[in-house]
């Protein structure tokens, strides 16, 4: 695709999408730093102990890129998905069953060595995409809205995962299921796992699937679409179907990269809880590009991370951070909307064109 | 076959007790998007109902008390999702996913400060069953229906109210209309953009009502992801209710009975893998969905932003 020349209001518009989320981060933090300082602590304490926390030593920062991994697979699988004009919000599941997959084949199969990591991956990445299909097949069939179907498969595959960790591969009794044995988990790169390179080079890939290929073209042009792309002669449910399988591959592999890259290297109650609706966040937040979205899972990470340390520093509940994340994506959401606003937009470009004539006079 | 009777007490029991909070969320959204307003932030809302009920009730021992402030929370929330999506006009499936995201993180910050500030806090008060002399005694169903809390048999009363409200109040017609097609509805004089903020108060108030009666009726303590989903039920009852109120009641019933049918089965069979039982009233939201859910029923113009300037 040649780069085309921008005009100034594809240019402003650019800027603006960017300058929102960034603005809306430093909006959550300062309000987080508001209700810090109610409670009667320091807030910039606060915050200078999550930095040290996520970001001070080399041990650190791999435990927050660790922390990230499968945020990233969360976020990307929802990026790809809404891309398409599909809210799937059942990434936790997905990653849930991808982890679960993985499990079976390497526990029940007894299958070690390289050969257990390849086929746990892929085990992972079969089952996220099974898992996501289904309410593919019963949106695109019967037309059900995939946001409570995917949200009711979120809650099968948890009670699912309680079955694979207290009654098929228990530890001894243990609501925990046995720990990945060592030669099938990913290797170690320089102080995380290989998983997290993994990750990021999904990123560039699903960014580069979107929109450098015709097939991201046509996912692009459904989800904006759907009606126009019919009218077009591009098989809209066939396309609807594969985003929302390969978004459940995406999430799939997530929980299986978390699996065998991660300790305890275990399925056990919390595996991938909450990840489905943070990958949700970071998407929406990062503009559904793939490629801001590994920026804001890392962020989400270092958010996480740095929560512990602000909590046994100034002894402020580590949910401050889960609030700071919630303000993040409603400011961005509601920044988003009001820059789209006839009123605002025509005093956007009034205040452009009066700066022009102010120019030429 | 005896087994099933013996446990049907147990069943219907808990398929009232179940069906309530279902009940009111459900009752919350119709009001929502009879004016347009899809709100899949049910499940936050409730949340935040939850939590404040029950955090009010525990501080104050007035747990009447903790659920009209717990009703305002999820008013001020709601409202925030009805800033966004009305004024803002914000696409409403995002703004309810981040108030999804974003009121459960509340509550569970205001219950880290309560509980952590003092463990004695974790375990609330329950409201107290009131049996009606005679029907509580009618075999099987007596106990379920009869014997429930004041809150439960509120929730069954406003059910014809709602009903009423929107069949035969001039009122509730126009507050159709805004769903329908609000650019007709504003041509005849109905202020759209404040039905619409009614309905968020509205919504915001039943759907925390509904979240507050987990901790007040329900269990008597507070945790994170203590709404489990219902907030997603309660969106495919209204589906299965086609949008009134006497068909929501029976959508939540039968909810209500899959959830008793999920504990009675736990109780029966101890040995077996129970996650499998639980799985029941999730599983069944889909079967329904499958055979009951038409993606042409519903408001209009539902789930679509109203821009006043655009008529």
């Amino acid at each position: 695709m040649a780069k085309k020349e921008l005009s100034a209001e594809e240019r402003q518009e650019r800027t603006l999408s960017i300058l929102t989320p960034v603005v809306s981060v430093l909006l959550a933090l300062v309000i987080g730093a508001i209700i810090v300082a109610c409670l009667g602590k320091n807030p910039l304490q606060g915050y200078g102990a999550m930095l040290q926390g996520s970001w001070g030593d080399a041990s650190k920062i791999s435990k927050t890129l660790e922390r990230s991994c499968p945020l990233i697979f969360t976020g990307l699988c929802a990026t790809f998905a809404y891309k398409c004009g599909v809210f799937n919000l059942g990434g936790e599941g997905q990653f849930i069953m991808g982890g679960c997959a993985t499990a079976c084949v390497i526990l029940g199969g007894g299958i070690e060595g390289p050969a257990g990591l390849a086929l746990g991956l892929l085990a992972g990445i079969v089952v996220g995409g099974i898992w996501a299909l289904i309410p593919g097949i019963m949106k695109i069939t019967r037309g059900l809205n995939e946001m409570i179907t995917t949200i009711m498969l979120n809650y099968i595959a948890l009670y699912f995962m309680e079955y694979v960790y207290k009654m098929m591969y228990s530890d001894q009794g243990l609501p925990k299921t046995v720990a990945m044995p060592k030669s099938a988990r990913l290797a170690d790169l320089a102080g995380t796992h290989v998983g997290v390179l993994l990750a990021v080079v999904l990123g560039v890939v699903v960014w580069y699937v979107i929109f450098r290929t015709s097939f991201g073209f046509k996912i692009r042009a459904v989800g904006m679409n759907p009606v126009a792309s019919r009218v077009n002669g591009f098989p809209v449910k066939r396309l609807v179907l594969l985003a929302f399988v390969i978004s459940g591959a995406i999430a799939g592999l997530g929980g299986s990269v978390e699996l065998l890259g991660r300790t305890p290297y275990r399925l056990a109650d919390g595996f991938g809880s909450g990840f489905g609706f943070d990958g949700v966040a970071i998407a929406l937040i990062a503009q559904l590009n793939p490629i801001a979205a590994v920026v804001v899972a890392i962020l989400f990470g270092t958010l996480s991370t740095g929560g512990t340390m602000m909590q046994s520093v100034i002894g402020v509940p580590t949910a401050i951070m889960d609030i700071i994340r919630g303000l993040i994506i409603i400011f961005a959401v509601a920044g988003m909307a009001m820059i789209k606003l006839p009123k605002i937009r025509a005093f956007l470009t009034n205040r452009k064109q009066s700066k022009k004539t102010e120019a030429s006079a | 076959m005896d087994v099933f009777l013996m446990s049907l007490p147990t069943i219907l029991k808990t398929m009232v007790m179940g069906a309530v909070p279902i009940l009111l969320a459900s009752l919350g959204e119709v009001f929502s998007e009879r004016a347009g307003l899809v709100n899949i932030g049910l499940e936050g809302v409730m949340a935040i109902g939850a939590f404040v009920g029950f955090a009010i009730g525990k501080m104050t021992g007035n747990l009447w008390l903790g659920l009209v402030v717990g009703m305002l929370a999820g008013i001020a929330v709601n409202l925030l999702y009805g800033f966004c999506t009305v004024t803002l006009c914000a696409d409403q499936v995002v703004t309810g996913m981040a108030i999804n995201i974003l009121a459960p993180a509340i509550a569970l910050f205001g219950y880290n400060l309560f509980v952590g500030s003092n463990p004695a806090n974790a375990t609330g008060d329950q409201m107290a069953s009131l049996a009606i002399p005679g029907l509580a005694n009618i075999p099987f169903v007596g106990n379920a229906f009869f014997n429930q809390t004041l809150m439960g048999y509120l929730a069954f009363v406003l059910v014809p109210l709602v009903w009423y409200f929107f069949k035969n109040f001039r009122f509730g017609l126009s507050f159709r209309s805004v769903g329908e097609n609000p650019q007709a509805a504003e041509t005849l004089g109905i202020n759209v953009v404040r039905v619409k903020y009614l309905a968020c108060v509205l919504c915001g108030a039943l759907a925390a009502a509904g979240g507050a009666f987990l901790t007040l009726c329900y269990t008597p303590i507070y945790t994170d992801g203590i709404v489990m989903g219902r907030g997603f039920i309660a969106l495919a009852t209204v589906i299965f209710g086609r949008w009134s109120a006497v068909g929501v009641l029976g959508a939540s019933l039968l909810f209500g009975f899959f959830d008793g049918l999920n504990v009675a089965l736990q109780a029966q069979f101890q040995a077996a893998p129970v996650m499998f039982f639980k799985m029941i009233p999730y599983a069944f939201t889909i079967v329904a969905l499958l055979f009951f859910g038409s993606k042409h029923a519903g408001p209009k113009a539902n789930g679509k932003p109203y821009f006043r300037e655009m008529r």
